[in-house]
C-alpha cells in the first residue's frame, strides 16, 4: 500500500521546521567579544582606568629589555669590557660586547620597541588626566609619574642611540622621535623622522622638572619628587650643566630625608634577604615579585653559587681579575665579588628576584661633588665631604683633598656594573677599550625592522 | 527385454528433459563476501547479458531465478566486478576490493560522494588500509607521501609533536597554512593547546587505525563548499563504520624499538684540545703574550676551561672522550595492540574499536601512551527515518621534551665539551648534580631534567556525532548532525631543586599545572536531492553550518617546596602564577553544490558557500566563496569505442573562491589588556589597534586535469595543472615601534603558487605473483608577488624572511665566500647592488659590508610518494619511499655554536678540522680565534642543501593459509615485519634533514635545525588476527 505524500512528509519536515527555527538567531552569534581584553574605546573612561594605566606604564618600563635590566647589561657590555669576559650565548649581546653589532641586534630592538611601548603607555595615561578628579593632588601625581617615565625613556633612548651631547652639534645631531601623544589608528604622523638630540634633552628636562614639581615625596614603590629630581642631576650631569646637577642632587640629598644604608653589602639580595623590599637608599628601583617581573643583570650577571642560597643566573659575564686590582685595600666592594669556577662574578645580582636598582643615593653624593667640583661650588657640602660621605661608608680612610679623577673613580667604583658604564665613559670622554669615546661602534643601531618600516628614519654612522 | 530397455531409455530421457526444463526455471542461491570473509549487501547479481538483476541482502545473501548454467555478473562500487559461470545451485563468491583507483567512491563533505571517474575536481583519496598500523601516532604524519601535492614535514623526532602539512604549496604569510581538518563531519581542533615546549598536536588524539578513508580536497571546486576555510585545503577524514553479516573481529598486536636515524660525529677531546688551544695561541700572539705565562688565554683554556669542565680528569688524560650523544639517545620500546569488531544486521550496523599504544622516545625523558575506543552505530528507524551516532573517547599522555632552545633539551648536549664526563666522579652522579659543583658541564646538564624533572600532558578527547536522516521524497532527503570535539588536557611539571640552573625559580622546587578545555559544536543540516535517469544524473545538496569554539585555560605556577618528595602546588609556599583565560570563535554558513551530469560523458558542477565569521570586521563579515567545475568522459563517445587500449579518458576543469580564516581569533579589534600588573597591582596597557575592515584572504584556483586507465585500468593516472593566487593576504603588518605597536593585521599582499601533480598506478603483475606500483609526484612553485615593502622575517636569527618573487620564507642573509688563504679570515660577498644594477661580487671579511641576499629556499619544488606492492601465495611486501627535493635547510642554530671557530667553549663539528692553520691553506672553514668572531655570523654558510629521499616504510608479512586456519576457526592470520625511516639518502650534515626546530616555528620559518631531535628508525613485528 503506498503512503501518502503527506505521511512522507510531515514529519521530517516538522523537524527540519524546528531546526530552521532554532536556528534562525544564529546571526547575532557572531557577534563575541574577547575576554582578556577590553575594546580600546572603553579603557579609559574613569579615574580607576587612568589609575591601571599608569600601572601598566610601570609594567611597562620593568620589561627586561628596558629597565628590566637590559639597558644597563648593554651599557656593562659595550663599555666596560676591560673588566667584564663575557662567554654568553645570545648573539645580540655578544655583538655588543665586541663592539661588532649589526642593524638587526635584537637586544637594540627590544629596547627601542619597548622604551617606545612604555612611552605610548604614559601618552595614555597623560591624554587622559581630565578623568582624575578626586582629587588635585592625585592628578598631579598621576601627571608626574607619567611624565617622570616617559622622560627616563626618553633619557635612556638618547644616550644608547644617539650622538652623545659634545660630540658635534646637538641641534642638528638627530636624536630619537619624540612623540608625546597616544597612537589609536596608524596615520602618516605615525611615521616619524628623528627629533634632535638637542630637543629630546629639552623635552626630557621639562617633563622631569614639571614632574619633580608635581610628584609626591613619598609615594611607596612609585616615582617620587626625589626619582624625578635624582633622574635629573644625571640628565644635567649629562649635558654637562653641572650647577643644575649639584642643585638637583642637593635638593634629593637634603629633601628625602634618606641616608645611606650603613652597610654596604645589605643593599643588594632584596629578595632572598630583605623580603623583597627595596632598601631605603634606593631612590628608584623596579620591583620583582615572584609573579612579575625580570631582573636581567641578575641574568646575565648572576649565577648558581651554592654559598648563596637561592643565588642564580647565566654566569655570562665573569669579572675580570683586573677590576679587583682596582679597588683600595680595605674597601668593601672589593669583597663583593665571589670566585666561583676559577672566575670572579660581582655579588651585586645574584638574587632572581633582587629588585632592579635605577638610582640610588650614594649617586646624589657623587653627583653633587663632580658638579660642585666641577662648577668650583659647595651646594649642600664640600665635594671631599661628599666623597668621604661614600669612603667611609665602605671601611675606607677619609681623603683630605680631592681630584675630579678621585671623584669619577669612586662614581666607577660605587657603581660597578649597575649599568653605568657606556653613558659614563661618553661623558666622561673616555676611550672603551681601544675605541675613543665618540666612536659610531659605541652607539645602538637603530633597529634595522625600525629604519624598513619607516623611511623618515636615518641610521646612525657606520651602520 | 527390447521394450524394458526402450522404456528405461525413454524414462531416462524423459528424466533429462525434464531436468533440463527443470533447470531452466531453476533459481540460483549464493553468498557475496568480500576477501576477508564479511557480507557484502547491495551487490549487484545480474545474468550476463541481461538486464534485470537481483540485489545481496543484509547477510549478503542473493536468489537469482532462471540463472542455473549462465553467466553471472557481480559488481559493487569500492570492488573488482567478477563472472561466475552458475554451475552450482549455491555459490558463494569473494570479491575483492577494487584497487583500481577509478571506481573508487570519494567522500566529498556534507554527506556526499562521488565514484572517482565522475569527480571533476582534484580530491586525493588515501585509504585507511594503506596507513594502517604505521608506527606515527597522528594521521597527518601518516599522509606524508600518500597523496600528490600534500607536503608533510614531521618536524621533530619528538613524539606527538606538530607536524607541517602543506596541500599544493603555502598560501598566507602570516595566517595558518595548515588544511582544515574535518572528522566524520566535523572541524576539529587541531591547533596546538599545549603551554610547553613547542607546539603540539592535537590529531595524536584520533586512532589512526578507525579510519577508513583520508580526502584531501586540493582544488577550489571541491573545497569551496567550506569556503572561507579551505584555501589550504580541507583534510575529511571518515571512519569506519559497521556492515551487515557476519561479526568481523580483528586483533593486531606489534612490538618493537625506535632508534635516532643518525649520529652525527663530533670533535673528541684530543681534537677539540687541538682547536681550542690554536684558538687562545692566536690571542696570546695577539697580545704578546708566550703561551706559557700563567696570565695567557693558553693557560686559562687549560686549566679554566679543561681541566675545570673535566673535574681535572682531562690533565691526567687528555685521550678520554665522551660523546655526549650516547647520553642522550636511547633505544625506546614500542608497543601496540589494537582490536577491531565489525558486523551488524540490515538494521543496526556497529563497529567498534580499542587501541593501546605505548611508545618510548628516542631521545631520554620522552614517552607517548594513548589508549582510545570507538563506537560508531547505524540504525535505520523505519522506512523513512535512518539515525546514528559515532564516539570516539581518547587518552594521549605524553611525558614531553622541552622546545629545542632550551638548554634542558637533550640534544644541546651535543654542545658540551667531549671531555667532561657523565657522572662526576666525586660524586658518582650525573655531572651538574648537587652537591657536586652544578656549574659543571659548560653548560646545564640536560640529563638532569630528565633525573630531576618531569613535564606531561595528558589529553582526554572525546569525538562525537549523531545524525538523523530522513526520506522526504523519492530522490529528497534531509540530514541533520549534531558534532562535538572535546579537548579537555592537563599539564604538569614538576622541577626538583636539582635543576635549578636551568629552571631558575626552581631553588627549592617549581612546580607548574595547566588546564585547557576546548569545546567545538558543530551542526551541519542539508537537504539532498538525487534524481538518475537514462541520460541524465542530478544530485545536489543545500544546508548550512555553525560551529562554535570555546577554548577555556587555565594555569597554576609554584615554588618553594618543603622538599623534593613534595610534588603537587598543594605544598608550594609560594604560589608563583595563576591564570585563567578564554577565548571563542564562531562560524555561520550557507552552502550549496549541484552535480549534472548527461549521458556519462559531460559532467558539470558548481557549488558556493556564504561564510559568516567572528574573526572579521563588522564590516567585511559575509564571503561568498563559489566555484566551478566540468568534466568530459572521452572514452564513452563513439570516437575513442575502438581504441581498445585506451579504457578511460577524462578531461576536467575548475576554477573557484576559498578563503583562509586562520589568523586567530578578535585580529581585527581594537584592544586594550589587562595583564599589566606591577609589584602586585592591577594594570592595562593598549595591546592592539583596531582594523573594521578586516576579512579573510582569498585564494582563487583554477585546476585542469586528465584522468586515464590504460590497458582495461591496470594503468590509471592523473594529471593535474594548476593556479592558485593568493590576494588580501592577512599580513601581520610591521609599523613603526614608535607607536608602541608592534604590528597590525591588515588584507595586504598576494601571492601564488602553481604547479603539476601526477599520479601513477600500475598492475606490473597479476597472476600468482602480484606487482603493483603506485606513484605521485608534485611539483609546486611559489613566489611571493606584492607585499608592498613589508618586512616580514622569521626563524634562527630572522634569516627566513618573505620577499617579492620569492617563496615565502626563503633563507636571506649574506652570501659566504670562503677564507682568505692568506690570512683565514671569513670571507663573504658584497652584493652591493652597482649603479648598472648588477652586484659587487668583490669579498670583504667586514661583515658590516655584506649585503643580505636570497640564498636559499625551505619549501622543496618537487614530492613525491612511490610504492611498491608485491604478493606471492601468503608472501606480502610493501616498499615505500618519499622524498623531497630543491629545498635548503638552516643550520645556523647549532652551526654558530658548534661550528663557529672557538668563538664559545662548545664542541665543534669534526668538519671544523679543516680548518686554516697557514698562509696559503685553501679552506672553507676560517681560522680559529678563541672567544672572536671569524665567520660565525649569519651567512649561506649555514645553508645547506635538505633534500632527500627516504626509505618511509617496508613490510613484509605471511598471510596463513586458509584451510589450516578454519580448523581454529580463524579467518586470517598475518605476521608481518615492518621497518620506518630504515635508510635515507641526502647530503644533509646534521641529524636528519626532515626538520624544523619548534623553537622558531612559524607560517614563514621552516627549515631550521636547532639541535632539533631527529626521526626515529623504528623495526616493528606484529600480528595480525581474524576471527
Amino acid at each position: 500500500m503506498k503512503k501518502s505524500f503527506y505521511t512522507y512528509l510531515s514529519k521530517p519536515a516538522v523537524a527540519a521546521l524546528f531546526l530552521g527555527l532554532i536556528l534562525s538567531g544564529c546571526e547575532k552569534r557572531l557577534d563575541i567579544t574577547p575576554y582578556q581584553t577590553i575594546a580600546a574605546d572603553k579603557a579609559l573612561l574613569s579615574e580607576g582606568d587612568v589609575d591601571v594605566t599608569l600601572i601598566g606604564a610601570y609594567d611597562g618600563a620593568q620589561n627586561a629589555a628596558t629597565y628590566g635590566g637590559d639597558i644597563m647589561v648593554l651599557n656593562e657590555l659595550i663599555g666596560n669590557t676591560a673588566n667584564i669576559n663575557f662567554t654568553g650565548t645570545f648573539a645580540g649581546l655578544s655583538d655588543a660586547y665586541q663592539t661588532q653589532m649589526v642593524s638587526n641586534n635584537s637586544f637594540a630592538a627590544g629596547t627601542w620597541s619597548s622604551a617606545y611601548n612604555t612611552i605610548n603607555r604614559c601618552n595614555n595615561v597623560l591624554s587622559a588626566l581630565d578623568k582624575v578628579t578626586s582629587s588635585a593632588a592625585r592628578k598631579s601625581s598621576v601627571e608626574g609619574q607619567a611624565l617622570f617615565l616617559r622622560a627616563s625613556m626618553y633619557f635612556e633612548l638618547v644616550r644608547l642611540f644617539a650622538k652623545t651631547v659634545g660630540d658635534g652639534d646637538a641641534s642638528t645631531n638627530p636624536g630619537v622621535p619624540l612623540i608625546l601623544k597616544p597612537t589609536s589608528g596608524i596615520t602618516a604622523a605615525d611615521y616619524p623622522s628623528r627629533s634632535s638630540v638637542k630637543a629630546v634633552y629639552d623635552q626630557v628636562v621639562a617633563d622631569l622638572t614639571k614632574a619633580e614639581s608635581l610628584l609626591p615625596a613619598t609615594n611607596t614603590i612609585y616615582a617620587t619628587k626625589w626619582a624625578a629630581g635624582a633622574q635629573l642631576s644625571r640628565v644635567y650631569l649629562q649635558l654637562k650643566n653641572y650647577a643644575e646637577a649639584a642643585n638637583a642632587a642637593n635638593r634629593v640629598i637634603q629633601g628625602s630625608g634618606k641616608t645611606l644604608n650603613t652597610d654596604f653589602s645589605k643593599l643588594w639580595f632584596t629578595f632572598i634577604n630583605n623580603g623583597g623590599a627595596s632598601p631605603a637608599e634606593y631612590i628608584f628601583s623596579m620591583v620583582v615579585t615572584a609573579q612579575d617581573g625580570t631582573n636581567s643583570l641578575n641574568t646575565y650577571f648572576g649565577r648558581q653559587i651554592p654559598s648563596f642560597p637561592g643565588s642564580n643566573g647565566r654566569s655570562d659575564c665573569k669579572i675580570k681579575p683586573a677590576h679587583l686590582a682596582l679597588y683600595e685595600t680595605g674597601d668593601v666592594r672589593r669583597n663583593f665579588f665571589v670566585v666561583s669556577g676559577g672566575n670572579n662574578y660581582s655579588q651585586k645580582h645574584l638574587d632572581p628576584r633582587g629588585n632592579v636598582p635605577i638610582i640610588r643615593l650614594s649617586e646624589m653624593y657623587l653627583t653633587r661633588a663632580e658638579g660642585n667640583f666641577r662648577n668650583g661650588t659647595t651646594v649642600g657640602a664640600r665635594p671631599l665631604d661628599d666623597i668621604n660621605v661614600i669612603r667611609r661608608r665602605v671601611g675606607l680612610p677619609v681623603r683630605t683633598s680631592v681630584t675630579i679623577d678621585n671623584i669619577t673613580n669612586e662614581r666607577y667604583l660605587e657603581l660597578a656594573f649597575e649599568g653605568h658604564n657606556l653613558n659614563e665613559a661618553r661623558r666622561l670622554q673616555k676611550n672603551v677599550g681601544s675605541l675613543p669615546w665618540n666612536s659610531g661602534k659605541l652607539i645602538l643601531p637603530i633597529p634595522q625592522r625600525e629604519m624598513d618600516v619607516n623611511k623618515n628614519l636615518v641610521q646612525n654612522q657606520g651602520y | 527385454m527390447l521394450m524394458i530397455r526402450k522404456s528405461i531409455l525413454s524414462v531416462l530421457l524423459l528424466c533429462v528433459s525434464m531436468l533440463s526444463a527443470l533447470a531452466q526455471v531453476k533459481s540460483v542461491t549464493g553468498k557475496v563476501t568480500d576477501d576477508s570473509g564479511a557480507p557484502l549487501t547491495a551487490v549487484t547479481v545480474l545474468i550476463k547479458g541481461e538486464k534485470s538483476g537481483v540485489n545481496t541482502d543484509a547477510t549478503g545473501s542473493f536468489v537469482i531465478s532462471n540463472a542455473s548454467g549462465k553467466t553471472l555478473v557481480f559488481s559493487a562500487v569500492g570492488f573488482e566486478t567478477r563472472e561466475v559461470l552458475a554451475n552450482l545451485a549455491s555459490l558463494q563468491i569473494s570479491l575483492k576490493t577494487d584497487t583500481k583507483s577509478l571506481s573508487e567512491v570519494v567522500v566529498t563533505g556534507f554527506g556526499g560522494s562521488q565514484i572517482k571517474r565522475d569527480l571533476t575536481g582534484n580530491i586525493a583519496r588515501v585509504r585507511g588500509k594503506d596507513i594502517e598500523y604505521m608506527p606515527t601516532p597522528s594521521v597527518d604524519q601518516a599522509l606524508q607521501g600518500k597523496a600528490a601535492g600534500v607536503f608533510v614535514n614531521a618536524q621533530s623526532g619528538k613524539l606527538g609533536q606538530a607536524v607541517t602539512v602543506r596541500v599544493r604549496g603555502n598560501s598566507s604569510i602570516s595566517a595558518n597554512s595548515q588544511p582544515l581538518y574535518v572528522l566524520d563531519g566535523v572541524p576539529i581542533t587541531a591547533n596546538d593547546q599545549s603551554s610547553y615546549g613547542g607546539d603540539m598536536n592535537p590529531l595524536t588524539d584520533i586512532n589512526p587505525n578507525d579510519i577508513e578513508s583520508i580526502e584531501v580536497l586540493k582544488d577550489a571546486s571541491a573545497g569551496a563548499i567550506y569556503g572561507s576555510r579551505a584555501a589550504n585545503g580541507v583534510i575529511l577524514i571518515t571512519t569506519k563504520r559497521g556492515k551487515a553479516g557476519k561479526t568481523n573481529v580483528t586483533f593486531n598486536v606489534q612490538s618493537g624499538y625506535a632508534e635516532a636515524s643518525k649520529r652525527i660525529r663530533m670533535l673528541n677531546s684530543k681534537e677539540y684540545a687541538e682547536l681550542i688551544l690554536e684558538g687562545a695561541a692566536y690571542r696570546d700572539k695577539l697580545d704578546g703574550t708566550p703561551v706559557t705565562d700563567p696570565s695567557s688565554w693558553t693557560a686559562y683554556v687549560k686549566n679554566d676551561v679543561m681541566d675545570y669542565f673535566s673535574y681535572g680528569e682531562w690533565s691526567k688524560d687528555p685521550n678520554k672522550s665522551y660523546d655526549w650523544q650516547d647520553e642522550v639517545f636511547q633505544r625506546g620500546p614500542y608497543r601496540q595492540a589494537d582490536l577491531q569488531i565489525r558486523g551488524g544486521t540490515e538494521r543496526t550496523k556497529f563497529f567498534t574499536s580499542f587501541q593501546h599504544l605505548d611508545q618510548t622516545g628516542t631521545i631520554i625523558g620522552n614517552n607517548l601512551q594513548r589508549s582510545t575506543g570507538r563506537m560508531n552505530l547505524d540504525q535505520k528507524a523505519n522506512d523513512w527515518l535512518d539515525l546514528g551516532v559515532s564516539m570516539s573517547l581518547s587518552r594521549t599522555y605524553n611525558r614531553r621534551l622541552p622546545d629545542d632552545n632550551a638548554f634542558s633539551n637533550p640534544l644541546q648536549a651535543i654542545a658540551l665539551m667531549p671531555m667532561t664526563p657523565f657522572k662526576d666522579p666525586n660524586t658518582g652522579l650525573a655531572s651538574g648534580t648537587p652537591p657536586g659543583d652544578v656549574n659543571i658541564p659548560l653548560y646545564y646538564n640536560p640529563v638532569l631534567s630528565v633525573n630531576y624533572g618531569m613535564y606531561t600532558q595528558d589529553v582526554y578527547r572525546t569525538f562525537g556525532n549523531s545524525y538523523l536522516k530522513a526520506k522526504i521524497l523519492p530522490g529528497l532527503n534531509f540530514q541533520t548532525e549534531f558534532g562535538v570535539d572535546y579537548l579537555s588536557q592537563n599539564e604538569e611539571g614538576f622541577f626538583r631543586s636539582e635543576t635549578v640552573r636551568n629552571q631558575t625559580t626552581a631553588v627549592r622546587g617549581s612546580g607548574t599545572n595547566t588546564g585547557s578545555f576546548i569545546t567545538n559544536y558543530n551542526t551541519n543540516s542539508y537537504f539532498t536531492y538525487n534524481k538518475t535517469t537514462d541520460i541524465h544524473n542530478f544530485n545536489a545538496t543545500l544546508g548550512m553550518q555553525y560551529q562554535q569554539s570555546q577554548a577555556k585555560y587555565n594555569s597554576t605556577a609554584g615554588t618553594d617546596f618543603p622538599s623534593n618528595s613534595y610534588q603537587k602546588i598543594a605544598s608550594a609556599a609560594t604560589k608563583s602564577g595563576g591564570s585563567s583565560s578564554q577565548t571563542d570563535f564562531r562560524f555561520l554558513s550557507y552552502f550549496l553544490r549541484a552535480n549534472y551530469s548527461l549521458m556519462d560523458k559531460y559532467i558539470i558542477a558548481a557549488s558556493g558557500r556564504i561564510d559568516a565569521s567572528s574573526r572579521f570586521g563588522k564590516s567585511a563579515r559575509q564571503g561568498f566563496f563559489p566555484a566551478l567545475s566540468a568534466g568530459w568522459i572521452l572514452t564513452n563517445e563513439k570516437f575513442l569505442a575502438n581504441v581498445k587500449y585506451l579504457s578511460f579518458l577524462k578531461l576536467r576543469a575548475s576554477y573557484g573562491i576559498v578563503g583562509n580564516a586562520e589568523i586567530g581569533n578578535f585580529p581585527q579589534l581594537g584592544l586594550f589588556s589587562g595583564d599589566a600588573g606591577y609589584a602586585g597591582n592591577a594594570g592595562q596597557r593598549p595591546s592592539q589597534l583596531p582594523n573594521d575592515s578586516l576579512r579573510w584572504e582569498t585564494t582563487a584556483q583554477a585546476d585542469f586535469g586528465i584522468d586515464f586507465g590504460i590497458f582495461n585500468n591496470r594503468i590509471t593516472g592523473e594529471i593535474d595543472y594548476y593556479q592558485k593566487n593568493t590576494t588580501g593576504l592577512l599580513l601581520n603588518v610591521n609599523i613603526p615601534a614608535t607607536t608602541g605597536f608592534g604590528s597590525i593585521f591588515k588584507n595586504v599582499g598576494k601571492l601564488e603558487n602553481s604547479g603539476f601533480e601526477f599520479v601513477l598506478n600500475t598492475q606490473n603483475l597479476v597472476g600468482k605473483f602480484k606487482w603493483s606500483t603506485n606513484i605521485n609526484l608534485a611539483l609546486n612553485k611559489g613566489k611571493v608577488t606584492d607585499i608592498q615593502g613589508q618586512i616580514i622575517e622569521g626563524g634562527v636569527s630572522s634569516m627566513n624572511r618573505v620577499e617579492e618573487g620569492y617563496n615565502v620564507g626563503v633563507f636571506f642573509t649574506p652570501e659566504f665566500a670562503g677564507v682568505d688563504p692568506a690570512n683565514g679570515n671569513a670571507l663573504f660577498y658584497k652584493n652591493t647592488k652597482k649603479a648598472d644594477g648588477t652586484l659587487d661580487r668583490a669579498t670583504t671579511s667586514v661583515y658590516s659590508e655584506a649585503q643580505r641576499v636570497v640564498v636559499g629556499d625551505p619549501n622543496p619544488d618537487l614530492i613525491f610518494g612511490f610504492t611498491n606492492n608485491f604478493s606471492y601465495k601468503g608472501i606480502d611486501l610493501s616498499v615505500f619511499f618519499n622524498g623531497i627535493q630543491g629545498n635548503q635547510n638552516n643550520i645556523y642554530g647549532m652551526g654558530r655554536y658548534s661550528s663557529a671557530s672557538m668563538l664559545y667553549e662548545d664542541n665543534n663539528t669534526a668538519d671544523q678540522l679543516r680548518r686554516w692553520q697557514k698562509p696559503g691553506d685553501v679552506t672553507d672553514i676560517p681560522q680559529v680565534r678563541l672567544y672572536r668572531v671569524n665567520g660565525s655570523q649569519a651567512s649561506s654558510r649555514y645553508i645547506v642543501d635538505g633534500a632527500y629521499i627516504r626509505l618511509r616504510t617496508v613490510s613484509i608479512g605471511y598471510t596463513f593459509d586458509n584451510k589450516l586456519l578454519s580448523k581454529y576457526k580463524m579467518d586470517k592470520v598475518r605476521i608481518y615485519v615492518s621497518g620506518q625511516n630504515l635508510m635515507t639518502f641526502t647530503k644533509y650534515p646534521y641529524w636528519d634533514p626532515e626538520v624544523n626546530a619548534d623553537s622558531f616555528d612559524s607560517n614563514i620559518a621552516k627549515g631550521n635545525d636547532f639541535y632539533t631531535p631527529p626521526q626515529p628508525k623504528t623495526i616493528l613485528f606484529g600480528i595480525n588476527v581474524s576471527l
